[in-house]
């Protein structure tokens, strides 16, 4: 298995997180949200995002199909599949481990 | 992303660009109304999102890249993986090719014969449309039981064709026969090819369309259709042929029409190269409702059922059968009631209507179920490779393993790597199949009667052959894989347990091959014994250093005696050269299936219930073929004509069923000859021989003495080879003039094998077959011994050590050996009694449970078993006790 950098990783922790809890949603829809709920702390590059979430399709996380949206146009809306969700587990455990290691660095140091 | 919408996306990557063009517009427009919300001119708004996104090409380009070739990437670095693995163990992966390849091919080779024999359909128009007609004849008191009959009169096909209309359309087609011709536009020379008369519209109701010219064969015009076949062979598919003659044992022909490329008449295994109508068949055919020389295939409409067909010709077959009868006063009862209840059949004839496919369709069925046996035991064999192999790469398995691999990702791996084996066999298979098939089809074919199938390159063939490679790769890949998968880093850093499932799993697949194998061993004993038994059967007479030459003069015209002349004055020439140890005359040779059957009438009686061989020998028969006289005299020159009563010999077994002694000398008994009686005496008694077939037993048999023809058997019996006989007796032939020629010459024992074909077939293929199958079981056997003695190398140290001797060590293996063998010999053994009970009729003298097959089998195994398992037990007893303890 290639080993992700974590900046990759992290984008597709957020993006599994979003998608899981906020249900079948467009990649604007995504970014948007990661915008808001991080209160536009981070702010998603759309050069970075549909790249991630091509990738994760390939590999199985999350599925998409084209839809109708709010506004009547087409739209791609994503949704998370079983992997996904145990890919989110995984992932959301090493990062909590990851952040908390940093900051007993931080703290102790 | 599944396989097949990554297919459908590298086949169709416009759309895809398309797609993920129009989904990153979607989100840059979304983020302009955004903006456009929170208060931005609608340009503006449209600027900043454009900024923001970047540039869109590239992004598409990106995930174009992302959509096409991640998944694919790995995959390419499964093959890339197996190729590394192949190349670094080029002994196991040539020994896994060439074993699977050449089970592969056998498959496919066999496959591709029995597809175009028995399972492609004729290259017609709606083949599922086509019916033909039989009904079963009847059988005779000690006879050959009932047999399938095909052909019908020109007569009652007029009838069946009335009544079939509107519901069907008929068709008539001769018998094929290899007759003389000659393209006559060109300077060809005569040539030999197979001929077929078809009713008029034959082509039109098959759906056979023309390559050239028309196919109609419009009432009385002598016109004839080349196959495509032939129009290529004989002018290179020159239309310009069209509108020439072709003459046709001196008869001709314009050539009107070429059939169809592809094209080779209703009889698979045989191609028709020239079709001629029916209309200019003997006349006599045409109106005499004796003359059952015709084949009918029809074809019905949309939604009429062969039931419905059967209900409309049953009662015109009734009608003529009732008509037959009436002809025939002195048919005996038994036979009477036979002819009177048998039941027309209508038969699918999608595949066509071959001699072939009742011959030789069940034997290539059991070729075929052979062929598959030796493919799973190269299965079974090459699954015992690969775990033996896992055991080696176990260290591999567990570092990946503990890198964080899953086990799925192992099991994919390692299925690419048997997949790309077996696919590697595969493509090795499918190149000794297109070379071995046409050899297989040239072992069932004789010069006077050649097989022909159309094996080219065919999509179904291809399927087959990959269907297989994938299955094989299913079959003995998926346990090792998953066995690998399953192993457990820390056991297998540790040391070597764990290993006992392994040993289990080759212990089943050493049955699988053991069973397999014994079970060919049996049914390849049992078809060469059958041939052996076959060989060993004495007929009545010495078939060796006799040629068949098959003459024919053009006194066709002449009287009886003047004919007859010539033939007793061909003889006198041959007998009177040197070499010529002595010669005969007959009508026709014997065990071509050609005879003349007659009932017999003893004084004061009716009809017998059989009918009896009649066969026409010239003085000096008996002698040529060292068939002794038991009593009486041989025919003299003066025997032949008109007399009444006339002499006849009779052998041993015609004596006994119609005296009950052989001293029947200057009795007489009569045959029905149309009307009249014809008288014979007994002149001499000849001991028993066979006539048909070596299977059947020596039947009665009434020689008579020979009558003028223009056509006619000569037996000599020298000590010249064939060749040089053949051109004395052609130049004798052209010296007694009157065109006498010499057609066909062949030996008597050519004659008689060409009768075993079907034997030879199953005894060769399943004798070579068994052959590889139990080495490549020996093989497995021995591996999986070594193995196992390797494993135990410190147990049998330590019963060294104790004072075990070598004699016990030994036994130790063989005994481990016994057991491994038991099993599959059991299952082999189940297996090949109920093969053999399936196909007993095409076993001569053997029984299903032949003590002497088994014996053979068990002893042959044994031999095997014990040398297998000898390089182990000697390895094991020479397991020095200190260096296996400190081995630990």
């Amino acid at each position: 298995m290639a080993k992700t950098n974590s900046a990759q990783s992290a984008l597709d922790l957020l993006v599994l997180t979003i998608v899981e809890r906020r249900g079948p949603l467009h990649g604007y829809g995504i970014a948007t949200a990661i915008e808001d709920l991080s209160q536009e702390a981070l702010r998603v590059e759309e050069g970075s995002l549909y790249p991630a979430l091509h990738r994760m399709e390939e590999l199985g996380w999350i599925t998409a199909e084209w839809k109708a949206s709010d506004t009547n146009r087409r739209a791609r809306f994503y949704r998370i599949t079983n992997v996904g969700k145990r890919q989110l587990q995984s992932e959301s455990e090493r990062w909590s481990s990851f952040s908390a290691g940093v900051s007993r660095v931080l703290r102790h140091a | 992303m599944s396989w097949f919408s990554r297919l459908k996306n590298a086949v169709n990557s416009r759309r895809l660009e398309q797609e993920l063009a129009d989904e990153m517009r979607d989100h840059r427009e979304r983020r302009a109304a955004n903006l456009e919300a929170k208060g931005l001119s609608a340009a503006e708004a449209r600027r900043q999102a454009g900024v923001r996104f970047g540039n869109l090409t590239r992004l598409v380009e990106e995930s174009r890249g992302i959509r096409l070739w991640d998944g694919l990437d790995s995959t390419l670095k499964d093959l890339r993986y197996a190729g590394r693995a192949m190349w670094k163990s080029p002994a196991f992966s040539l020994t896994v090719i060439l074993s699977l390849g050449l089970a592969i091919g056998a498959n496919t080779a066999i496959y591709s014969i029995v597809d175009a024999a028995i399972l492609r359909p004729l290259p017609v128009y709606a083949p599922s449309e086509l019916f033909r007609l039989s009904w079963m004849g009847p059988t005779e008191p000690g006879g050959p039981p009932a047999q399938e009959r095909v052909s019908f009169g020109y007569p009652i096909h007029l009838q069946f064709a009335e009544v079939a209309k509107p519901a069907a359309r008929l068709t008539l087609f001769s018998y094929l026969m290899r007759v003389e011709a000659q393209v006559s536009d060109t300077n060809a020379q005569v040539e030999k090819i197979t001929r077929q008369y078809v009713s008029e519209d034959a082509f039109e109701v098959l759906g056979v369309y023309p390559a050239a010219g028309s196919l109609a064969m419009p009432k009385g015009q002598a016109v004839a259709v080349l196959s495509y076949d032939y129009w290529q062979r004989r002018s290179q598919a020159n239309p310009s042929i069209l509108g020439t003659n072709i003459t046709i044992e001196g008869k001709s022909f314009e050539i009107t029409g070429i059939a169809r490329k592809g094209f080779f008449g209703v009889e698979p295994g045989r191609f028709v190269d020239v079709w001629v109508p029916a209309s200019l068949y003997d006349a006599r055919a045409l109106v005499s409702l004796g003359w059952n020389w015709f084949q009918i295939v029809g074809r019905s409409n949309r939604g009429v059922t062969r039931e419905r067909l059967q209900g409309l010709f049953q009662p015109v077959f009734h009608r003529a059968q009732s008509e037959q009868v009436k002809q025939f006063p002195m048919m005996p009862a038994p036979s009477r009631n036979q002819l009177l209840r048998s039941t027309l059949d209508v038969h699918d004839a999608s595949t066509g209507v071959a001699d072939f496919q009742r011959i030789f369709g069940r034997p290539l069925w059991i070729v075929f179920a052979v062929a598959a046996g030796i493919l799973l035991i190269a299965c079974a064999n090459v699954a015992s490779l690969l775990l033996a192999r896992s055991t080696a790469r176990a260290s591999e398995m567990a570092m990946r393993v503990s890198l964080g691999a899953p086990r799925r990702r192992l099991i994919r791996q390692m299925m690419t790597e048997s997949l790309t084996l077996s696919l590697l066999a595969g493509g090795l298979g499918w190149l000794l199949a297109r070379a071995g098939a046409p050899l297989l089809v040239r072992l069932l074919s004789i010069e006077s009667n050649p097989v022909q199938l159309a094996l080219a390159i065919d999509t179904r063939v291809l399927l087959f052959c990959t269907g297989v490679s994938v299955l094989s790769a299913v079959f003995f890949g998926l346990v090792p894989a998953w066995q690998a998968s399953r192993t457990q880093p820390m056991m297998s850093l540790r040391s070597a347990t764990g290993q006992a499932g392994k040993l289990r799993l080759g212990k089943i697949f050493v049955t699988i091959q053991v069973a397999c194998a014994f079970g060919l061993v049996m049914t390849g004993a049992a078809f060469l014994f059958s041939l052996g038994k076959l060989f060993e059967v004495n007929p009545g007479f010495d078939a060796r250093n006799i040629a068949v030459l098959d003459i024919t003069t053009e006194a066709g015209k002449k009287p009886e005696e003047a004919q007859r002349a010539l033939m007793f004055e061909l003889q006198r020439r041959v007998a009177g050269q040197t070499g010529v140890v002595s010669t005969a005359l007959a009508a026709w040779p014997i065990f071509l299936n050609t005879g003349w059957d007659q009932r017999i009438i003893l004084p004061g009686k009716g009809p017998s219930e059989r009918q009896e061989i009649f066969y026409r020998v010239s003085p000096g028969y008996f002698a040529t073929m060292r068939t002794p006289l038991l009593a009486g005299r041989d025919f003299q020159p003066g025997d032949s004509g008109p007399a009444n009563p006339g002499p006849a010999i009779v052998n041993a077994a015609f004596a006994r069923r119609y005296f009950g002694s052989l001293d029947v000398l200057g009795r007489s008994f009569a045959h029905q000859l149309g009307n009249s009686q014809l008288h014979k005496t007994i002149v001499g008694v000849a001991s028993d021989a066979y006539y048909f077939d070596l299977r059947r037993g020596a039947e009665p048999i009434v020689y008579l003495p020979p009558e003028g023809s223009n056509g006619f058997t000569l037996y000599v019996r020298s000590a010249l080879s064939l060749g040089p006989l053949a051109r004395l007796v052609e130049r004798e032939a052209q010296a007694a003039g009157s065109g006498m020629r010499v057609r066909e010459v062949t030996t008597l024992e050519t004659i008689i094998g060409n009768t075993l074909l079907r034997e030879k077939l199953l005894a060769g293929v399943g004798g070579t077959f068994a052959f590889f199958g139990l080495l490549v079981a020996a093989i497995g056997l021995f591996g999986l011994l070594s193995y196992s003695v390797g494993r135990r190398t410190k147990e049998i140290g330590i019963r060294t050590a104790l004072g075990a001797r070598r004699k016990e060590v030994i036994w130790l293996v063989l005994k481990e050996a016994g057991g491994l063998v038991n099993g599959g010999l059991l299952i082999g053994f189940a297996g090949a009694l109920a093969a053999m009970s399936v196909f007993r009729s095409l076993l001569f003298e053997i029984r299903a449970g032949d003590p002497l097959v088994i014996g053979t089998a068990v002893a042959l195994f044994l031999v095997t078993g014990a040398l297998a398992a000898s390089l182990p037990a000697h390895r094991a007893a020479s397991v020095d006790p200190i260096l296996a303890l400190r081995e630990e």
